[in-house]
């Protein structure tokens, strides 16, 4: 258990964010390189497929965010870890950015594609349920903090939330819609080229770097609040 | 040539638009966690600054924690 007393866990967090650091803004040079300039144009859509390269990323970290959350809540109320509960609440700002930041560049990707900015479809209405559901998060954790019900209000939510994954997943399998289906599979071959794929998943690399950069900033400022709050006492 | 880069086929209005939404608000939390980050840290060290040295010296040697704080501060100043 000494692994994860918060001393250990704080060393670590300062190295991580060194590395980060240090590697970001190369890393980001690639991938928007790669994006911009390098990859081809679509054949139908044109130069608005390089909209894909923020867009299907920012959705993937929404979609898995809440699901590391909804888990790390449940366990929280199991155990009743408080590493974890720390750990969902330095997450949750974050997954609400990318969902809110999926639901905007693919309306900015729907209107020169589809003619419209918006429609009431399946994948579409079942984003933008995920971000209330991380809305709900938020606001829980701001005003039940003191509150001993609170890790039973963060599951309710969780469970609520965590039937809504496979929704949005299958929506454009099981309806109809205007989104089309999913192009990349983890089983199976990728119907998307190499040549988009090389840049998709370098902007992939990019965002989940900067995740990870704000998450570990967000983990110490909870740290050290726990810190401040016992400070007599050391 | 950068005309033709920056006008993308005719959607550049599309593309740009969603690059530089992405990385604005990307920059916004970076730079709001950061401050809020400092913020705690600052408060933190000032607290420390209240105990005695002798006991301050102590907690410092024997908390990671606090010298870890201690060293982002001694950074900043």
């Amino acid at each position: 258990m000494d692994f994860f007393s918060f001393g250990k866990i704080i060393v670590y967090i300062d190295k991580f964010i060194k590395f980060i650091n240090s590697i970001f803004f190369l890393v980001l040079i690639i991938g928007l390189s790669f994006a911009l300039i390098i990859s081809p144009i679509d054949y139908l859509q044109g130069d608005t497929v390089r909209i894909m390269y923020v867009h299907v990323p920012s959705a993937w970290i929404g979609l898995s965010i809440f699901s590391m959350m909804a888990i790390g809540t449940l366990l929280n109320f199991v155990f009743k870890i408080k590493n974890l509960y720390l750990f969902v609440k330095s997450l949750a700002p974050i997954g609400l950015l990318f969902t809110c930041l999926s639901i905007v560049t693919g309306s900015l990707w729907g209107k020169p594609t589809w003619g419209t900015w918006w429609a009431w479809d399946a994948r579409l209405t079942s984003m933008l349920i995920l971000m209330l559901f991380y809305v709900f998060f938020i606001i829980a954790f701001k005003i039940f903090k003191e509150s001993e019900n609170l890790p039973k209000i963060l599951s309710a939510i969780s469970i609520l939330g965590i039937v809504n994954i496979p929704i949005i997943k299958y929506s454009v399998e099981w309806w109809s819609t205007l989104h089309q289906p999913a192009s990349i599979k983890i089983l199976g071959s990728s119907s998307i080229h190499s040549s988009m794929l090389v840049p998709l998943f370098l902007m992939l690399l990019v965002l989940l770097l900067y995740c990870a950069l704000i998450f570990l900033m967000k983990y110490k400022t909870e740290i050290i609040k726990i810190k401040k709050q016992n400070i007599k006492r050391l | 040539m950068i005309n033709e880069f920056l006008n993308m086929g005719g959607y550049g209005f599309y593309v740009w638009t969603s690059f530089l939404i992405v990385i604005a608000f990307c920059f916004l939390l970076y730079y709001k966690t950061k401050k809020t980050l400092q913020k705690y840290e600052r408060e933190f060290a000032q607290e420390l600054e209240k105990l005695p040295m002798k006991h301050r010296r102590k907690i410092a040697r024997s908390s990671k924690v606090i010298s870890s704080i201690l060293a982002s501060q001694n950074k900043l100043n």
